[in-house]
């Protein structure tokens, strides 16, 4: 029985959380001559009407592949904050392969993303490297390479595969055959949206949970001591979780491209919801737990385009995205603090029984 | 033969505008690197100080708009940039949420705020011309220093915030030498035993990072009282995870940080100079890149097994 009251005050807490996010939210925009009834009754059109949950999902699924690879870094202790950059290297060899083989009329977005999330691991593989190696910091590493990648990429939209007859900074676009088919006529749920969630979701949850591998990840994550005494390769799980999450990663960047974007462009992660950066806190906020992990880019994805649609109909500047995003994130951090005081005065009290 | 020295004329002015402008533009990453590096010291890893100067340098650029007090404004930017630091200390310290998350939420928070308030100031469609403020923080020459012929203008004619962060490094240098130094070191290094010791961890905390707040807004209303003057979106760029990169490189050593800094400044000149020379064949993008490259080659010459405070970005909690 205790577990459920456990259950309850959970939800219970997520509900107040995302309550107070909104207030302190909705106190902003009334302090800025803004009508925040108004304001969040588009967000919430924006978000979860039944007409819009597909954008909602498609708008979740990089930030789920990302985040479901971070889970996997993050339980073995490296700290890749370079998803972005790695999304980016997905991205672009994706749109790179399809422009290069666009007149054979053979299906193959699988070779396509098999490469973009080559190349997304292959952009993981260097701080790994330099990690286990040479004791290098990751955070600095891969942040440094997400500059590095989005200037690359930059360059490469500039110059070579610049799109002639564009007038952005963008490749040409992809062609239907090499397009990532759309599953519900109507709406752009496309099939990456239905790989992601029904195949990737429970891999790493198998993975993570189930194998051998995801305990020696668990293990080496808690303490390398004892993963040493366990005979664990620490060095070789630790790169290869790092490959994982440059993988996934990847994998978002080729999705984009070739089932929303269908051409790569620079702001395939645009400023109001950097994918890489805001899966970093998907993933932290999941507790590492892949199910969760999925719920959570589901509410922030939705959060994502409502406030977009805000922007739109209520004429409330992007920024507010941010905002609102940051105030959930802190209140779900408070949110855990709350329950495990609850749960710790709860222990408290069965023990002095 | 006249020819040859008016090259070399030209070629002594382009190092002297390149050493010239790596000293002055580093002043930011200086001083916010300088404290950050006490606090990580002192066992926070906060990575919000990326937040803190973007808001200072709203801040000081709405105040100054408005007054064209340039005090003003950098006392508003100093404050505000408490602020976001104080709301990162409560999270942390009082409530011993996870570091890196809290700052990166914050920092969201504050490019949030900061794109918001600016929008809602001069309205959505900027002018091609964005709002910009007419004077900025002026140049104070040191009296008989700067006379010294190349050396004196090189080193002594730069804003006063310069000066400051110079003295800052061996002030924080000669820190670790004292008291007060070793205590921050203590709750850095095992907070536990610190408190047994009577050291109160938390106020200790609190303490530097207020401070580290305040300096972190001045050092970003530099970018847009100083050296713009204007706003833009996102103005720092990373700055701040920059000035965490470079403690890193300079192993926690105030004294190393100085030479780290200017290095990476040197290059982010070098750079600018690269592209503003106009060198065709040779991609604008790239030039971008070589702080970033060179900061990793840096690290991988210099910076391998270095390990830092003990408690650097763990939650302290209080024996319940």
């Amino acid at each position: 029985m205790s577990i459920n009251y456990l259950l309850l005050t959970r939800f219970l807490l997520i509900l107040v959380v995302i309550g107070s996010a909104f207030i302190v939210g909705g106190i902003i925009i009334a302090l800025c001559g803004g009508n925040a009834l108004l304001a969040f009754y588009w967000l919430f059109q924006g978000a979860f009407t039944p007409m819009l949950i597909p954008e909602t999902l498609v708008r979740a699924t990089p930030l789920l592949l990302i985040s479901e690879g971070l889970v996997v870094a993050f339980s073995a202790r490296m700290w890749n904050i370079g998803a972005e950059g790695q999304f980016y290297m997905g991205g672009i060899s994706a749109a790179i392969f399809c422009i290069i083989f666009k007149y054979f009329t053979i299906p193959m977005q699988p070779i396509a993303l098999l490469l973009a999330g080559l190349s997304g691991a292959l952009w993981a593989l260097a701080p790994s490297i330099l990690k286990v190696r040479y004791g290098i910091n990751e955070i600095i590493t891969t942040l440094m390479l997400n500059y590095i990648a989005m200037y690359f990429v930059s360059y490469l939209l500039q110059g070579p595969f610049r799109d002639p007859v564009s007038m952005f900074p963008e490749t040409e676009s992809i062609p239907l055959h090499l397009q990532i088919p759309v599953v519900v006529g109507g709406t752009r749920l496309h099939l990456g949206v239905v790989f992601s969630f029904f195949v990737i979701v429970p891999v790493t949850y198998y993975f993570l949970e189930r194998t051998n591998y995801g305990l020696r990840i668990k293990i080496l994550g808690s303490s390398s001591r004892v993963a040493q005494y366990s005979k664990i390769h620490c060095d070789k799980v630790m790169i290869q979780s790092m490959l994982i999450s440059g993988f996934l990663a990847g994998l978002a960047g080729g999705i984009e491209v070739l089932a929303v974007q269908h051409k790569m462009r620079l702001e395939l992660s645009p400023s109001y919801c950097q994918y890489g950066y805001t899966g970093i806190a998907v993933a932290l906020l999941s507790y590492l737990n892949p199910i969760l992990t999925m719920f959570i880019s589901i509410f922030i994805g939705g959060l994502i385009n409502g406030s977009m649609t805000m922007h739109r109909m209520a004429s409330i500047p992007v920024g507010m995205a941010n905002i609102i995003q940051s105030l959930i994130i802190v209140f779900i951090l408070i949110g855990y603090y709350v329950e495990d005081k609850l749960s710790w005065r709860i222990l408290e009290r069965l023990r002095r029984k | 033969m006249e020819d040859s020295g008016e090259v070399e004329e030209e070629m002594n002015d382009v190092v002297f505008g390149l050493i010239y402008s790596s000293i002055s533009l580093a002043t930011p990453i200086l001083l916010v690197s300088i404290i950050e590096l006490i606090v990580e010291k002192g066992g926070v890893l906060n990575l919000s100080i990326e937040g803190s100067m973007l808001i200072g340098a709203f801040s000081a650029f709405m105040v100054a708009y408005y007054t064209d007090n340039l005090i003003y404004a950098s006392i508003t930017a100093a404050f505000s940039g408490l602020l976001l630091c104080l709301l990162f200390a409560f999270l942390t310290i009082a409530l011993a949420l996870d570091q890196m998350v809290t700052g990166i939420a914050l920092n969201l928070l504050a490019l949030g705020v900061t794109s918001y308030l600016y929008r809602a100031s001069f309205g959505w469609y900027v002018s091609p011309i964005p709002p910009h403020i007419e004077k900025t923080i002026a140049t104070l020459e040191i009296p008989v220093l700067s006379k010294i012929p190349l050396i004196g203008e090189l080193l002594f004619n730069h804003i006063p915030h310069t000066y400051i962060a110079f003295i800052m490094v061996f002030i924080c240098w000669f820190l670790f030498k004292t008291d007060l130094g070793l205590k921050i070191r203590a709750i850095g290094e095992d907070p536990e035993i610190a408190e047994a010791l009577g050291i109160n961890v938390n106020v200790l905390r609190y303490i530097l990072l207020l401070v580290e707040g305040a300096i972190a807004g001045i050092s970003g209303s530099l970018l847009s009282i100083a050296y713009y003057n204007m706003f833009l979106d996102n103005m720092t760029s990373g700055r701040g995870y920059v000035a965490i990169a470079l403690i890193i490189l300079a192993r926690w050593n105030p004294l190393l940080l100085l030479p780290a800094v200017y290095f990476f400044n040197f290059v982010d000149v070098l750079q600018l100079r690269i592209q503003a020379s106009g060198l065709a064949w040779f991609p604008y993008q790239f030039s971008l890149m070589l702080p970033y490259l060179f900061t990793i080659l840096a690290l991988f010459i210099m910076g391998r097994r270095v390990r830092g405070p003990s408690s650097l970005a763990k939650p302290y909690k209080k024996l319940r």
